[in-house]
């Protein structure tokens, strides 16, 4: 090897690693800070693939942060008493921060208050559980629905502009994800836009039977409904085709996206000339938020901007904007194709 | 234990002696199901249009198969409260397994159903063997079945597969194949009870354990086979569910345990065992579905719903009470 090839060799190394530097530092999101943590994320109740597929969602986004020196994850299984237990056992076995998604409420609050005297980074999510930032928990990240309703109102507005008549489903009698809803389909629509439902909604439960029975009994009832309202998407499959019974199109659709509804939508778009469809992402990125959160805070970093989750539209059957109506047969229903979590992993986080 | 028997015993005898007239239990359900299709004609005539039943008939099929498992353990003088553990399980197996393969539908079934006579088995000898009080020992059950549940999917069913919707979902003579289903069982469970040796010994066991001991039938096996054909129709009920439901949650069963009761006693079998009514029963369960259909079609609030419904259970309950006393 002459001198000369041993310079630009030793030139394009010194390039190469100084680039690689360069990526590596880019790679490191504003909220990883300096110093080391551990993490661990705590579920209420994680036995569903909506909740697996959040809580892989967060260890993905922790993973980005080599700060994060160990993760640790529990199911409190729907059990107040396991919750309030892991919360008090990962505090005291001293994880630097803790995701916890509170599906008791307040009932967990006096575990996580102890945590966070006991100096844990503590970030309650999307459930609220009382208390107030800086007392009882570092940074409660919420997520908001209003939006959702405003982005479902403006469909309808865009796409009945002389008014319609609306049929609105929501899961259990006075749910927060449905009344917050209502309040951004309200701040949007005036009073030609009419409710065919008992105020505030029609309660399912999310429950896909009651869904079905519900929707069956409006069918039959009004001879016109505009548009369905709902708050997931999957349980209004069961009961659509009674509209085909009745010789009648299915109807606008607004709601939450999953694969199953996107290929039932490629089925019956054809012999359905009005089912057009507007839905919102899974919401699965609000883990990835919290977990955000509680890194910046533990390690040092730059929390985000925000601590509210909004979801954004993902499918518009009609303007094809921000993504036409997907539909992937190789994966199974329950996946959400609007999260960032690639298929592959959501499936493998579904079948643990 | 023994007042309540005897306290029953009285209502034996008519279904020996009952032939050839209609019993007060048929009347009364009859009539209360002819009133309310009079007040969905006048109040709420879209459900009872044929678009509205043609979508909630299926899920009265399904009320009627859990109604009359939970009857037979009803005229042990039992109570099941294993139900919600039971469908949900069989919903989630018969899901989960085939994952969408119709290939793999009929061992998820054959699985589903091996389940099912396992719970049987388990309550039937807890009950009848072990004499544990009802009440707990399928509290326990449900539990364990719920269990299941989670171990099997992590308390996510999949989508249902073609085969089992289409199995569940298709019409014949412009019924629901699932209404078929549930006649086709309700006759199976009728005709056993009223018209064979086995059938009138497990009503008179049900009515007098003590005195059937005496004469030396086999008391606990009849008990046993009553909790085991309760899960075989509860089993059979889930996977019917998970057909009609495109994506069914793993907790399905949860609303059936209230209802199977309610529709139970409507149906006139006392809840201290003895006699059983299969018609009655299932003319109860289409009336109880109805009523809901009802209550949504004239757009009263859930809370009005539940308070209807728990309206005509009270008043069932009443009418039969009333009679006995």
């Amino acid at each position: 090897m002459t001198l000369t090839s041993r310079k630009i060799a030793f030139a394009a190394t010194a390039a190469l690693s100084l680039a690689a530097t360069a990526a590596f530092a880019e790679d490191i999101p504003s909220w990883c800070g300096p110093d080391n943590a551990t993490l661990a994320l705590l579920d209420g109740s994680g036995g569903n693939s909506w909740r697996q597929i959040t809580s892989a969602s967060a260890r993905e986004e922790a993973e980005k942060c080599s700060s994060i020196t160990d993760f640790f994850y529990a199911d409190g299984q729907g059990d107040t008493q396991k919750s309030i237990s892991d919360i008090k056992s990962f505090a005291a076995r001293g994880v630097d921060a803790m995701v916890v998604f509170g599906d008791a409420g307040p009932a967990v609050l006096p575990a996580l208050t102890a945590a966070h005297r006991a100096g844990v980074t503590v970030v309650p999510y999307r459930q609220q559980v009382g208390g107030e930032e800086g007392v009882n928990y570092a940074k409660f990240v919420s997520a908001s629905f209003v939006s959702d309703g405003v982005n479902f109102g403006n469909f309808i507005k865009r796409e009945f502009p002389d008014g319609a008549k609306m049929l609105f489903l929501s899961g259990p009698a006075g749910n927060s994800v449905g009344l917050e809803m209502l309040e951004g389909l309200n701040s949007v629509l005036d009073e030609r836009y009419e409710y065919l439902n008992p105020a505030p909604f029609h309660v399912t439960n999310w429950d896909p039977a009651l869904t079905q029975q519900v929707l069956t009994a409006e069918i039959a009832k009004h001879p016109q409904i505009d548009v369905i309202i709902s708050d997931y998407g999957a349980s209004l499959i069961g009961g659509l085709p009674a509209f085909e019974r009745n010789g009648r199109s299915i109807p606008a659709i607004t709601t939450e996206s999953v694969n199953l509804l996107g290929c039932f939508w490629h089925d019956k778009q054809a012999n359905n000339p009005d089912f057009k469809l507007l839905t919102r992402g899974g919401g699965n990125e609000n883990g990835r938020l919290a977990a955000q959160w509680a890194i910046a805070l533990a390690t040092g970093g730059t929390p985000p901007e925000t601590s509210v989750y909004t979801s954004e539209i993902f499918e518009d059957s009609v303007t094809g904007e921000p993504s036409e109506v997907q539909c992937r047969r190789d994966l199974p229903g329950e996946i959400y194709l609007s999260a960032k979590l690639s298929p592959e992993k959501q499936l493998e986080a579904i079948n643990q | 234990m023994n007042t309540a028997n005897n306290a029953t015993y009285g209502t034996m005898p008519p279904g020996l002696f009952g032939r050839g007239r209609p019993s007060f239990e048929l009347g009364t359900v009859v009539l209360s199901t002819l009133a309310l299709i009079v007040l969905c004609m006048i109040f709420a005539p879209s459900s009872i249009s044929s678009g509205a039943l043609a979508g909630s008939l299926p899920f009265a099929a399904v009320a009627v198969i859990v109604s009359l498992g939970q009857m037979l353990v009803v005229q042990q003088g039992g109570f099941d409260l294993s139900v919600p553990g039971a469908i949900s399980l069989s919903v989630v197996i018969s899901t989960h397994y085939p994952a969408g393969n119709d290939a793999e539908l009929l061992p998820a079934v054959l699985l589903a159903l091996a389940f099912a006579l396992g719970a049987g088995l388990f309550n039937g000898i807890l009950i009848g063997v072990v004499r544990l009080n009802a009440i707990v020992a399928t509290i326990g059950t449900n539990a364990l079945l719920y269990g299941g549940v989670i171990a099997i999917s992590g308390g996510v069913p999949r989508t249902t597969t073609p085969l089992l919707s289409r199995i569940a979902g298709g019409e014949f003579l412009g019924l629901g194949y699932t209404v078929w289903y549930a006649l086709v069982i309700l006759l199976i469970v009728a005709v056993v009870l009223k018209k064979t040796v086995a059938g009138r010994r497990f009503e008179g066991i049900g009515a007098n354990p003590a005195m059937a001991r005496t004469v030396g039938l086999r008391v606990r096996s009849y008990e046993l086979s009553a909790y085991v054909s309760a899960q075989l129709l509860y089993c059979l009920a889930g996977i019917l569910l998970a057909g009609l439901t495109s994506q069914p949650t793993a907790f399905l069963g949860n609303s059936y345990l209230l209802p199977s009761v309610a529709i139970v006693v409507l149906g006139g079998t006392s809840l201290m065992g003895g006699r059983g009514f299969p018609v009655p029963t299932a003319l109860a369960a289409f009336f109880l579905t109805q009523l809901g259909q009802f209550s949504i079609t004239i757009g009263v609030p859930f809370s009005a719903q539940t308070i209807i419904q728990a309206l005509a259970l009270g008043l069932g309950i009443a009418v039969y009470s009333f009679r006995r006393s």
